[in-house]
């Protein structure tokens, strides 16, 4: 039984066009000008009750879009949802005490005062008992490793600490399922493997369903098993983070290890070279070329090593959404 | 240019403008004037541009200026019937209101919203190093960035208010003559300097204080009730009226106002206005040495 | 019940946090403190100044019109301590899109964005003018009369409630009007218009004016009535009911139009 499931969702918006120079600024007095924005367009999909699922997508792409109609926060023009058993835009209260939405660089807690106060204010916000409170609080701070820094203005933290207290205060009613819109954005890289870590950790202990936006290859690697894909509002991918490059991937990386001297000249012919040192060339390689081009080497120059594999994730996605949106801005042209 | 989207870009939209100026001047030898000119126009052209874009807020705001303004006259009507309808230290019912009305212009030109605020924010914050790096006057830029804006104001809000003043003719039961308007123009524009370079004083004690927008605050407080904003100075008892009136503070609201109505003349007249250019003088001097002695500080102590 | 215990305990907690974030600020609030002094200073003389030069306005004696003052003062207080600075948030909650974390918290909204902090500097003025009343009163010779002061009190409520919804009204209106002007500025022109006895407006083209202020947008009648109540005796029966209807109307249309104004703000956030 999905705990989320998506059906059509769309959201297009108006918006006016503001018109620069001082006679078009006096004319849009009386008359504004709109333009159509699909920011979200079609998007069905279900999540599992347990699952660690993540959007990707470049910005405005329709991640934080897709996630706050799931929160409730904005109305759909199309399609519909079911969130833990809820239509999310009808905001009932029990809907809102099941789950907690964290978004990146965007402060919930009261900036002046220690986190232990704003904790306090939360167990007033969702009714949580003392004993209830006292417990989840004690050991969410001990998984997050911030049980010293609690009595320390929030201010006062620096940006990694206040993003573990924001996730604590997001975990303190214990919600089934936890919406992430750009976790780890802004953080340093430290910051964000530790945060990683800490969702991980939570995920495995609890098996709270946790739904996370970002651009950052990292955080998918390091946390999802499963991945969607959004570009101009589409789902263009929904499966395990390990198919992308099956699916999108079109070179694969063949490192070789050439002999000390017998580093050929003429590689460029069998693809892209992105890397010499020495002996060792990185090629890139058509994916349908490979066995050819393996052939065509090995029968040719002495190899030492080699190895194929996919080019970094961040590429394979880089160069879809590069496509993506060059596909997107010419069927916009041409209507 | 792009395309002006909120009061805060137009500020940064000025800034930019105005450095590009600077620029131009150090790598094109060119008339000073036509310099000027083009930066107050830009200046006038950008702000009007953000007044036209918030059309709604516009209508509104205009609308809702103007219902105090019609409580303060219902009020002195209502005080004048009590008083037997006699005037009121020297001022008839009608002087009254038209005194009301002619403070709103006076404030027109003396008041300067976030002035002193935004120097102290600048020396808080570190923006002060561009006025130290660059070969800008500080206080001269920001008066004539602030003349501009004055300009623009003055011009969208013109309307508005000869509108109002229109309705409220009625009150205006003679109008000076040229001699006394000349004073009256005088007065106001001596008005400006002395507002400018009283907050500017203020905004630069940001260099010791960093708590100048809490001073700010007490400042703003009393000086609505000492330069005559709620009433003319001389319905306050003798000694009181004398204490006011020897301060700068009434050339921001009262004495503009008393001028143009014709209640301070000839050689008090004169006087007055002297008095007001010493004042001026007097906060420009005020300024510039505190703004010398706090760059001291502040350089010293590295920003 | 149990709902409002649940509130009154949240408020409690808000409340707490409050007032120690606002004496952590302590130069701050003693200078707020002062101002609002200053303030009342102002207004008391410009009234001792009036009254120097005049026997009555608006039929209001001099002592009467002292208790206006202080119930005036109070009046603002309160609304300045539990809701001003409160509402003038809602602006740029909108615009920056904080707003969404008040939506997701299963607490009713329109007491989240409006009642979540308390301008302790503010409350104090509740108390002067209190004090500013009570002076009035013993000016008046007043007899105790319990029943008066308990109506008065109703009155004062009312009073309070039509001025909430109408700056509930003014702040749902920032949905739409994307600030130019801040709420400050909003409600200090609104209150310039209950400053005054509501019997200055007569006259040809001010009775329609005061007509409309006091029956079709009753600024009017927020200040006024409890003082009159209090200080001329029960001379407008009709007119009390009417508040006490009013300030019940207005606190539902004003919830109505928050709750619309949400609606429309979630439509448009992206």
């Amino acid at each position: 039984m999905p705990i989320i499931e998506a059906h059509g969702l769309t959201k297009i918006y108006r918006v006016t066009q503001k018109k620069e120079g001082f006679l078009r600024a006096v004319r849009s007095l009386f008359r504004r000008e709109y333009k159509e924005v699909r920011a979200v367009d079609n998007v069905s999909f279900a999540i599992e009750p347990g699952e660690m699922v993540a959007f990707l997508g470049p910005n405005g792409a329709g991640k934080t879009t897709t996630l706050k109609m799931l929160s409730g926060l904005i109305y759909p023009t199309q399609g519909s949802a079911q969130v833990l058993g809820f239509t999310p835009w009808d905001r009932a209260d029990e809907f809102r005490r099941r789950f907690s939405l964290v978004m990146g660089q965007k402060n919930q807690l009261w900036w002046d005062l220690p986190a232990a106060d704003s904790f306090q204010l939360h167990r007033e916000i969702y009714s949580l008992s003392r004993a209830q409170f006292t417990r989840t609080l004690g050991e969410l701070t001990e998984l997050f490793g911030v049980s010293k820094l609690t009595d320390q203005p929030v201010r006062e933290l620096s940006l990694g600490e206040r993003m573990k207290m924001e996730l604590i205060a997001a975990l303190l009613h214990q919600p089934q399922l936890l919406l992430l819109d750009e976790p780890t954005i802004g953080l340093d890289v430290v910051a964000q493997a530790t945060i990683q870590r800490c969702l991980k950790d939570y995920n495995v202990r609890y098996g709270v369903t946790m739904l996370l936006t970002s651009h950052y290859m990292r955080d998918v690697e390091a946390l999802c098993a499963r991945v969607l894909v959004i570009s101009h509002g589409r789902v263009i991918y929904d499966g395990p983070l390990a198919r992308i490059s099956e699916q999108f991937g079109k070179s694969k990386l063949v490192k070789l290890h050439f002999e000390n001297d017998g580093v050929p000249t003429d590689l460029e012919s069998f693809g892209e070279v992105t890397h010499s040192e020495g002996p060792v060339v990185d090629l890139k390689v058509e994916r349908t070329r490979v066995p050819e081009v393996l052939g065509a080497i090995l029968e040719r120059y002495t190899v030492v090593d080699m190895s194929v594999q996919d080019p970094p994730l961040d590429q394979v996605i880089a160069r879809v959404f590069e496509e993506a949106r060059v596909q997107h801005e010419a069927s916009s042209q041409s209507s | 240019m792009k395309p002006v989207a909120s009061p805060h870009d137009v500020d940064d939209a000025v800034e930019e403008r105005g450095r590009e100026t600077e620029e131009d001047v150090r790598s094109i030898k060119e008339a000073r004037i036509v310099r000027i000119a083009r930066k107050y126009g830009n200046i006038l052209r950008v702000s009007l541009i953000e007044r036209l874009t918030y059309r709604g807020d516009f209508f509104l705001s205009t609308i809702l200026r103007f219902l105090p303004m019609v409580t303060t006259i219902l009020l002195w009507q209502a005080i004048y019937a009590g008083a037997g309808e006699k005037p009121i230290a020297g001022f008839s019912l009608h002087e009254m209101i038209a005194y009301l009305l002619l403070v709103h212009i006076s404030r027109m030109f003396s008041s300067m919203p976030g002035l002193a605020a935004g120097i102290a924010r600048d020396i808080r914050d570190g923006q002060l190093k561009r006025y130290l790096l660059q070969p800008i006057d500080m206080l001269g830029y920001l008066a004539s960035y602030r003349g501009a804006h004055k300009i623009a104001y003055i011009a969208t809000s013109s309307l508005p208010y000869a509108l109002l003043f229109f309705l409220c003719r009625e009150y205006f039961d003679r109008l000076p003559d040229l001699l006394t308007l000349a004073a009256y123009l005088c007065s106001l524009f001596l008005a400006f300097a002395v507002g400018f370079f009283f907050e500017a004083s203020i905004g630069m004690i940001g260099f010791w204080f960093l708590e100048v927008t809490s001073l700010l605050y007490v400042v703003n407080t009393l000086n609505f009730f000492v330069s005559g904003q709620l009433f003319p100075l001389d319905l306050l008892p003798p000694f009181w009226a004398a204490v006011l009136k020897a301060m700068p503070f009434q050339y921001m609201a009262y004495f503009p106002a008393a001028v143009f109505l014709g209640k301070i003349q000839g050689a008090d007249l004169v006087r007055g206005l002297l008095a007001e250019f010493v004042w001026g003088v007097v906060f420009i001097a005020l300024a510039r040495w505190l703004y010398r002695l706090g760059l001291k500080r502040y350089s010293a102590f590295g920003g | 019940m149990q709902v409002l215990t649940r509130y009154l305990r949240l408020y409690f907690a808000l409340g707490r946090y409050g007032l120690a974030r606002e004496l952590s600020f302590r130069v701050n609030f003693l200078v707020k403190l002062f101002v609002e002094v200053l303030w009342l200073g102002i207004l008391l003389a410009f009234y001792k100044t009036v009254f120097g030069k005049t026997t009555n306005v608006g039929g209001w004696t001099e002592p009467e019109y002292l208790f206006f003052v202080g119930c005036y003062f109070a009046l603002a207080g309160l609304i300045e301590a539990l809701f001003l600075a409160n509402c003038s948030e809602f602006a740029e909650l909108v615009r920056t899109g904080d707003l969404d974390f008040y939506l997701l918290k299963p607490i009713d909204e329109q007491f989240l964005v409006t009642c979540r902090d308390i301008d302790w500097s503010s409350m104090a003025n509740v108390f002067m003018g209190a004090a500013v009343m009570g002076i009035a009163l013993y000016k008046l010779d007043w007899p105790f009369d319990p029943a008066r002061a308990l109506v008065f009190l109703l009155m004062f409520a009312c009073g309070s409630a039509i001025a909430y919804s109408m700056l509930l009204l003014l702040t749902s209106a920032s949905v739409w009007f994307k600030r130019n002007q801040s709420l400050y500025e909003l409600w200090w022109l609104f209150t310039s218009l209950m400053r005054y006895p509501r019997e200055i407006f007569s006259g040809k083209w001010a009775s329609p004016m005061g007509w409309f202020f006091s029956f079709v947008v009753p600024i009017l009648l927020v200040v006024n009535v409890p003082a009159r109540l209090m200080v001329k005796f029960l001379d407008d029966p009709a007119l009390v009911v009417f508040t006490a209807a009013v300030a019940l109307v207005l606190l539902f249309v004003s919830r109505k139009f928050f709750r619309y104004a949400l609606r429309s703000y979630r439509s448009a956030s992206s």
